[in-house]
């Protein structure tokens, strides 16, 4: 159960200026409640990759899957944090984080419940009434997760989901996806190129060539994190201080620096 | 922001200096000849006539609201053709691809153009004066609804679809608030339209309104009447416009960057 | 809702298939009688009596003898609120003064539709070429004194900062600063001003014109010529369609040029 499988995919696009491949031979495992974490060059395909997971594009070879069944449409079993946000303007916060509920049919008395929960979650209790233009970047992508979080999905999905955000907000909701990855763990793909963001969060790191992007190699986070003791600290900057840290950050850093290679910046 | 005391102070004594120099040109030096342009007296007695003994046929107010009548049937008929074959024509690329043609035809002819054809069916009544409203009305209402719907910011659609949102809540509680903001657009526009067609249709030929008002002073060689008639057709194309755009207020609260 | 564009033959294949309900149920309606012939003519009489308008004369002149009358008198009032409009609107954008004086006047007179002014012109100008043009210049005047403005007033700071620095005087940098960064958009409103132009010129001819296509229409009219009243409006929709893909085409070259997104 919330498992992700790429086998094998291949996705060219059409262009007017011809067809330009954008990956090629992508084989990646996302084990149950596996915490993964794509970095790579500009273009070169993390976002497509976690677009045919949630179901918007499909690959031209090879097959992606959930939990063993090949996507073939967007569904709440795979849901997507934006990274433009995209809550419903007209919509109160409860609203936006209802209409998935509503969607698959759930008793109204459920969902009260339900999105109690994911309001104390995600701390917009005193919110739940506002419209999106009246909250901070922060607590739109707060409410963009709590949507996400309802529907219970068996993958979570998620696109640079900080990269609007400002710096200070942006550290905020990394320590908090931290927190909710601790007390409500789930399968999460997210994209990044933020590479400290990337080893914060992840338990795995995998690293992508540019384009037409491959997967050039993946490091394992998570047995660096437990045997250093990282968890043990609240705030980000103390983790990033510790040299576990800082060498697996460089190690990436030089590694997509190869990517960059005659292109310059 | 641009009203500002100073811009509201300028702006003031720039009318009471047009307002005087009407005096002036009109009353004290007779420049400007009655036969040409009505004085502020001539204006006020062909107001004072049609609100009294009445002109044409009625006072002002029955001329106004017969030409309201009209303007608000023909508008509210429009939108509710023309807005959702818009939203049908952004819904479905089969429904863009069929209707397009007769719409690239049709299009480019403009509503008063198509008067003579309206009161060669249906007379001088109001009939054809409504035809012609629909039409003016109908055009910008279908393009601004579809427009509206392919505007739709791409991220949002992925969400619902995300989300698992069947077909008819999709339209109903994502595609129509979301083009709004543009449908409203739209609306403006048809307003505006609906008023000049309905001043032109009635020029052309009426037996009752405000066009019909003009047209007859204008035969009469009446231009205080002349003036009154654009006055009322000013003051009522302002009302409606400014009853729309309360409208929208309400309906777009949630929209900041119109605010903006 | 449908996602992907259609491919070029099933957007032929729905187009043909839109024309031909529209044509084929015109003809229906038409041959069937259920709308009299006289007020209903069959497709195929209109376009029949537009190609002999080409060449016989009605109310006076031929069809294209018309639309070279209409079109004189639409591009003389075209060019007159051209000719105001884009240097007022510059000197509004750049003399907040002007501005303050000018936009109450320009407020309150926007409300009155153009084709009110109809019966002044028909006072002044009798039905002379002076009424047509000058409902013209109503219709078309304010896109061309707004988008003007706007281009003016809306110049990136940073761009008149750096004018002034050099010392730039007011004249030039009318000239040589605003006019330029402001084409964009006074392009824009020369579209929109000939849209509504073409517009307000059927308008008036409709009521204070001895010539022109306008005329030729009410006169069709009259006499229950349904089929020169159908040619008529076809030919003021190809002319304006004309108009605009010409002005279409002209205002997407400008922006090539600078580098703007289409």
């Amino acid at each position: 159960m919330g498992s992700i499988r790429f086998d094998k995919i291949e996705k060219v696009f059409a262009t007017p200026g011809g067809d330009v491949k954008v990956l090629e031979d992508i084989n990646l495992e996302i084990g149950e409640k596996e915490f993964v974490a794509i970095v790579g060059p500009s273009g070169c395909g993390k976002t497509t990759c976690l677009r045919m997971v949630a179901g918007f594009e499909a690959p031209s070879s090879g097959v992606v899957s959930v939990s063993g069944r090949p996507i073939t449409a967007p569904g709440p079993d795979r849901a997507v944090v934006f990274q433009q946000f995209a809550l419903f303007p007209w919509k109160t916060v409860t609203q936006n984080i209802e209409l998935g509920l509503r969607n698959k049919k759930v008793a109204s008395g459920d969902r009260a419940r339900l999105i109690e929960g994911a309001l104390s979650l995600m701390n917009l209790e005193s919110h739940r009434d506002a419209f999106p233009h009246q909250l901070s970047g922060g607590m739109q992508q707060r409410v963009a997760i709590a949507r996400a979080y309802v529907l219970d999905p068996e993958v979570l999905l998620m696109d640079e989901p900080f990269g609007a955000l400002d710096a200070q907000t942006r550290v905020v909701m990394q320590e908090e996806l931290v927190r909710l990855a601790r007390v409500n763990p789930r399968t999460v793909l997210f994209i990044t190129h933020a590479v400290e963001e990337a080893v914060y969060l992840a338990d795995r790191v995998a690293i992508m060539t540019r384009r037409p992007g491959r997967i050039k190699e993946v490091l394992d986070v998570r047995s660096v994190r437990q045997s250093e003791g990282w968890d043990r600290f609240q705030r980000i900057e103390d983790v990033m201080d510790l040299p576990s840290f800082v060498h697996l950050r460089t190690q990436i850093w030089k590694s997509l620096r190869e990517e960059k290679g005659s292109q310059g910046v | 922001m641009r009203m500002s005391g100073r811009r509201a102070a300028i702006g003031a004594a720039t009318l009471i200096a047009v307002a005087i120099s009407w005096y002036v040109l009109t009353t004290v030096t007779g420049w400007i000849s009655g036969g040409r342009f009505p004085s502020p007296a001539e204006f006020w007695q062909s107001l004072v006539q049609i609100n009294g003994r009445g002109y044409a046929g009625a006072a002002l107010v029955f001329h106004a609201i017969h030409s309201v009548k009209l303007v608000l049937l023909g508008f509210v008929v429009a939108i509710l053709t023309g807005i959702p074959l818009g939203l049908w024509m952004g819904w479905s690329r089969r429904a863009e691809a069929f209707v397009n043609p007769i719409f690239l035809v049709i299009r480019p002819i403009p509503p008063l153009a198509w008067i003579p054809l309206a009161i060669l069916w249906l007379g001088l009544g109001d009939a054809a004066k409504i035809l012609v409203i629909w039409f003016s009305a109908f055009v910008p209402s279908v393009i601004n609804a579809f427009a509206g719907v392919r505007n739709i910011d791409r991220p949002m659609i992925e969400a619902a679809r995300m989300l698992g949102t069947p077909p008819w809540r999709f339209i109903t509680e994502i595609m129509v608030p979301a083009s709004l903001p543009m449908i409203f657009t739209g609306l403006r526009l048809s307003l505006q339209a609906s008023w000049t067609t309905l001043v032109a249709a009635e020029l052309v030929g009426a037996l009752v309104g405000l066009g019909f008002v003009l047209n007859m002073a204008q035969q009469d060689i009446y231009p205080g009447m002349i003036l009154v008639g654009m006055v009322a057709v000013g003051i009522l194309g302002w009302a409606t416009t400014w009853g729309l755009a309360q409208v929208e207020r309400r309906a777009l609260g949630w929209n900041v960057a119109a605010r903006g | 809702m449908d996602r992907a564009p259609l491919s070029l033959m099933q957007t032929v294949l729905w187009g043909l298939l839109g024309a031909a309900a529209f044509i084929g149920l015109w003809g229906f309606l038409s041959l069937s009688g259920i709308v009299p012939r006289q007020f209903l003519p069959a497709p195929w009489e209109v376009v029949q009596r537009f190609v002999q308008l080409l060449t016989e004369p009605f109310a006076g002149a031929t069809l294209p003898q018309h639309l070279a009358s209409s079109f004189q008198r639409y591009a003389s009032g075209v060019l007159l609120a051209a000719v105001i409009g884009v240097p007022l609107g510059l000197l509004m954008g750049w003399f907040r003064l002007l501005d303050d004086i000018v936009s109450p006047i320009f407020d309150g007179l926007r409300f009155i539709a153009p084709i009110a002014w109809v019966p002044f012109a028909a006072l002044w100008f009798g039905t002379g070429v002076g009424g047509p043009i000058m409902i013209i210049f109503a219709g078309a005047f304010p896109p061309c004194l707004i988008n003007a403005y706007r281009g003016a007033k809306f110049v990136e700071p940073r761009l008149i900062e750096a004018a002034r620095m050099l010392g730039t005087g007011h004249l030039r940098m009318i000239v040589e600063i605003l006019l330029p960064a402001a084409i964009p958009s006074i392009v824009a409103g020369l579209r929109v001003s000939a849209g509504l132009g073409w517009q307000s010129l059927v308008g008036a001819e409709l009521i204070v014109a001895a010539a022109g296509v306008g005329f030729m229409m009410v006169q069709a009219q009259g006499s229950v010529q349904t089929p020169t009243v159908m040619a008529g409006m076809i030919a003021i929709g190809l002319v304006g369609m004309l108009i605009d893909i010409l002005l279409q085409r002209g205002e997407a070259s400008m922006r090539r040029r600078r580098g703007l997104a289409a």
